[in-house]
């Protein structure tokens, strides 16, 4: 049975943004975990060829932000912007040549992140106006008071498999699990705001280093162990945290792919399913076409 | 395991840095949320705080942060993150201007985001201390390779001077882990704000669970605390196998996430750098080791 919501009783805002640059300074170079320079893309911008279902690590890219990073100029409505915005969220181009394409929000990074087709996303560049219609916060399951929702735009829950069960609790379906050990950058943090950076996922760079989240795709759904973001991210023996892959490879060290939180609350109240099909693709986002050659290398004619 | 050739000793120079008491500051709203969804209003996180010394309970007191002694900052933001990363453990500071000026003390510990270097002073003299008043750092220590310490072991953060004071054990050889005596070691997963931050300029905070009745399982200011599984080399990261020591520098928080905090000054793979728990009766730095009283 899908879970009860509030879901009639939440208000549907207008907001605004913008495609925002990539940054960096004139130091150029980070340190990876064994001290090693590097100088790679993947925040801010508009990062090509990385879409909801496709591999969250494998990439040379740093703190990989698929599709196109929003900000809004104004110090104050930005952060309106990055509380207001949930996953799911529609986001319209409002201006330039991609004007009137249409994507999904698929969480947070200090910018909003948004999954546009490859087609649109190839034509958006920085500075390119976007019109988000933000809902969800204030979200909750009427039949599960100990659960807190978080970050989730109601139509989004509604077309996620699970719901409640006849023993009260709240099934989830996860693509993977993720030990309290794995959680990085992120910890302490607002629980609307940026996103949880999993450590343990550096593909080839040491057996020490893994915690076997190697395998984790962007738009995944995964549950946290011991993890309460209720108010703010912290560790909790008994709690759990569900959160959906936003982000991707890291080099830089204590970093990695991360989890926008989207549910919260003793471990008790939920039900895990495990579930590979467990991922944004499934219900907002088609998985793009396999395609021989990677397209994002060039213009299209 | 074998260490690796220790290189050539470089020699190390001390800089005089320019800090600024810091004024506490807090938004448009007075509440934060602690991680039971209760508001609170944060006490003692930054500036200048009474009553807080080095060999007090990190859980003593109702306060978010507080660290033992006054907060000092940089007005300009690049300034501030070289006063805090240069800043060690144990260089002397002196208070130049206001009612204070003239006395002495020592950097306890550094605070993370836009950084923060903490400094002890006698009760008497930091309660004649104001925001804004200037204190110079004699900052040394950053680059140290002490005599006797294995290559393959990272220290960071401490003033040389410091470094014989301390429960450390360099045997010497490259074969001789290095022994550190400490109040507890936290396995990784209680690794909270500070995770995946340069470790020369950002504390990492310990989730730890509230002490007993008894004050089982507190800390105290000042005290060496190991954490299993964290490299602190280049950012504080999850490695199976390392180890990292560091100095509690402020007390416990409400906040999610957050906690006791610790300055790092050792890291090294767990066979090279080994940690001695002695809950009741270890001694980490003290008033008297930096001449405070």
């Amino acid at each position: 049975m899908k879970a009860a919501t509030n879901a009639g009783r939440l208000v549907r805002q207008v907001l605004s943004g913008e495609v925002w640059p990539a940054l960096a300074d004139r130091h150029a170079y980070r340190v990876g975990p064994d001290g090693q320079p590097f100088l790679l893309p993947g925040m801010g911008g508009v990062t090509l060829g990385v879409h909801c279902c496709d591999p969250a690590t494998g990439y040379a890219s740093d703190h990989l932000e698929p599709g196109a990073s929003i900000r809004h100029r104004d110090p104050g409505a930005n952060m309106a912007l990055q509380f207001l915005t949930c996953v799911g969220n529609q986001v319209r181009v409002a201006g330039g040549p991609a004007a009137g394409a249409l994507g999904h929000v698929i969480g947070q990074h200090a910018y909003v992140l948004v999954d546009f087709p490859e087609t649109a996303a190839a034509n958006l560049a920085s500075g390119d106006p976007v019109t988000v219609l933000a809902c969800g916060q204030g979200l909750a399951l009427a039949d599960h008071p100990a659960i807190m929702v978080k970050n989730c735009d109601p139509d989004l829950l509604a077309r996620m498999p699970g719901g409640t069960r006849p023993d009260g609790r709240l099934e989830v379906h996860v693509a993977a699990r993720v030990p309290a050990e794995a959680i990085g950058a992120g910890a302490g943090m607002l629980s609307e705001y940026a996103n949880t950076d999993l450590m343990g996922a550096y593909q080839g760079l040491g057996e020490d280093l893994s915690l076997g989240l190697e395998g984790l795709r962007i738009g995944d759904i995964v549950a946290l162990d011991d993890a309460d973001h209720r108010y703010g991210r912290g560790y909790r023996p008994g709690y759990l945290t569900i959160g959906v892959i936003s982000t991707g490879q890291c080099m830089l060290f204590g970093h990695g792919p991360g989890p926008s939180t989207l549910l919260s609350g003793p471990s008790e109240a939920f039900w895990l399913v495990d579930d590979p099909d467990a991922n944004l693709a499934s219900w907002l986002h088609a998985k793009p076409e396999p395609v021989p050659v990677v397209p994002s290398q060039r213009w299209s004619a | 395991m074998t260490g690796e050739a220790t290189p050539p000793a470089l020699r190390l120079v001390a800089v005089n840095l320019l800090g600024v008491v810091e004024h506490p500051e807090l938004g448009g709203s007075p509440y934060r949320v602690d991680r039971d969804g209760r508001s609170y209003v944060p006490a003692g996180d930054g500036g200048i705080v009474l009553g807080l010394e080095l060999g007090d309970p990190a859980f003593g007191l109702v306060a978010d942060h507080a660290a033992p002694g006054a907060c000092l900052v940089h007005p300009d933001p690049a300034a501030r993150h070289a006063l805090t990363g240069y800043a060690c453990i144990g260089n002397q500071v002196r208070v130049r201007t206001g009612r204070a000026a003239g006395a002495r003390g020592a950097v306890l510990g550094k605070r993370g985001e836009q950084g923060r270097v903490i400094i002890g002073l006698a009760q008497a003299d930091l309660a004649r201390l104001r925001p804004g008043d200037e204190v110079a750092v004699r900052a040394c220590g950053q680059g140290l390779r002490a005599a006797g310490l294995r290559a393959d072991v990272a220290v960071m953060n401490l003033d040389p001077a410091l470094l014989p004071l301390l429960p450390v054990d360099l045997p010497g050889g490259a074969d001789a882990a290095v022994t550190v005596g400490v109040r507890l070691t936290a396995p990784s997963r209680l690794a909270g704000n500070g995770i995946g931050r340069p470790a020369v300029s950002w504390d990492l905070d310990l989730q730890l669970p509230p002490p007993g009745d008894d004050g089982a399982g507190d800390l105290v200011m000042g005290d060496l605390v190991a954490v299993d599984d964290i490299d602190a080399r280049y950012n504080m990261g999850y490695r199976r196998g390392w180890v990292t020591v560091g100095m509690v520098v402020h007390g416990a928080s409400p906040l999610p996430g957050h906690g006791p905090g610790i300055t790092p000054i050792l890291t090294g793979p767990a066979g090279a750098l080994r940690a001695l728990p002695d809950p009741a009766g270890h001694v980490g730095l003290t008033a008297t080791m930096l001449q405070l009283q």
